[in-house]
């Protein structure tokens, strides 16, 4: 399963401040438009759907194509609210990936 | 001499009198290039079209979308890509990217559930060569807002 890295700016929010959440998912989101050494096309791979929730509830749905880069990054903005964000993902050859962490909010 | 070889050398500066014939003006000067310069709407229609069931045409410029990219990305293979609205994520139903010059224009469509605190989304993105990127802002109430913004690529990041 990919690595999946998620980060909070500010990490330590106040409650109802905007918190950027950044994704990192390590994948290789191959567009199958490239060619290895040996001339032959590296098919297709990609993260074709993220999905973000906050304390259960969507924060986005996001839908990639092969356009998107390599080891790809996706940020949202939510309201500091103490709760678990949950990232979960699937890619073009069924492969599954899910990771949470837990925004703590200061008083 | 294939393109992207050929972009390499004549970026050298021994090189650039030779290829002030070949190349387009925006590409002797090292400006960016504008939207109408090097867009390429029928290709950009096909990604419009698959996924969206529009054409060009059904677009709105606006300002209410703003794309804050690079002007000029060294490498296309890994782009930084942020939108931002001023509309409520109420009000939007989906965001789409396009690239007019891409192998496959459409890039990615994402919509914002109610948690979303705002129309903001940030990724990167591979630019084949340099092509204006579109971010099109799908509204609740049926518009199609439109934002444009060129990067020229020295690099192209789809080969």
């Amino acid at each position: 399963m990919a690595l999946i890295l998620i980060r909070f700016s500010p990490s330590k929010p106040k409650k109802g401040e905007l918190v950027k959440v950044s994704v990192v998912v390590r994948h290789p989101m191959e567009p199958g438009t490239r060619k290895d050494e040996n001339g032959q096309i590296i098919p297709a791979n990609y993260i074709t759907e993220l999905e973000v929730t906050h304390g259960g509830e969507r924060v986005a749905l996001v839908n990639p194509g092969r356009g998107v880069s390599a080891n790809p990054l996706f940020a949202f903005m939510v309201k500091a609210e103490p709760g678990e964000v949950k990232v979960r993902y699937t890619d073009t050859a069924g492969e599954t990936g899910e990771k949470s962490k837990t925004l703590k909010v200061a008083e | 001499m294939n393109r992207r070889g050929f972009l390499k050398k004549t970026g050298l500066a021994g090189a650039a009198l030779a290829a002030s014939r070949f190349l387009p003006a925006w590409a002797q000067a090292a400006t960016v290039p504008t939207v109408e310069e090097v867009q390429d709407i029928e290709h950009l229609d096909e990604g419009l079209k698959e996924v969206l069931g529009i054409d060009f045409a059904k677009l709105e410029p606006s300002d209410k979308v703003t794309i804050n990219a690079p002007e000029i990305a060294e490498s296309g293979a890994n782009v930084p890509v942020e939108i931002v609205s001023e509309l409520a994520p109420s009000e939007v139903k989906g965001i789409h990217c396009f690239v007019d010059k891409n192998p496959f224009p459409h890039i990615f469509s994402m919509s914002l559930g109610p948690k979303a605190a705002q129309t903001y989304f940030a990724t990167r993105i591979r630019i084949g060569e340099t092509a204006p990127v579109r971010i099109v802002v799908e509204t609740t109430d049926g518009r199609y807002l439109l934002a444009s913004h060129v990067t020229r690529v020295t690099v192209g990041g789809c080969g």
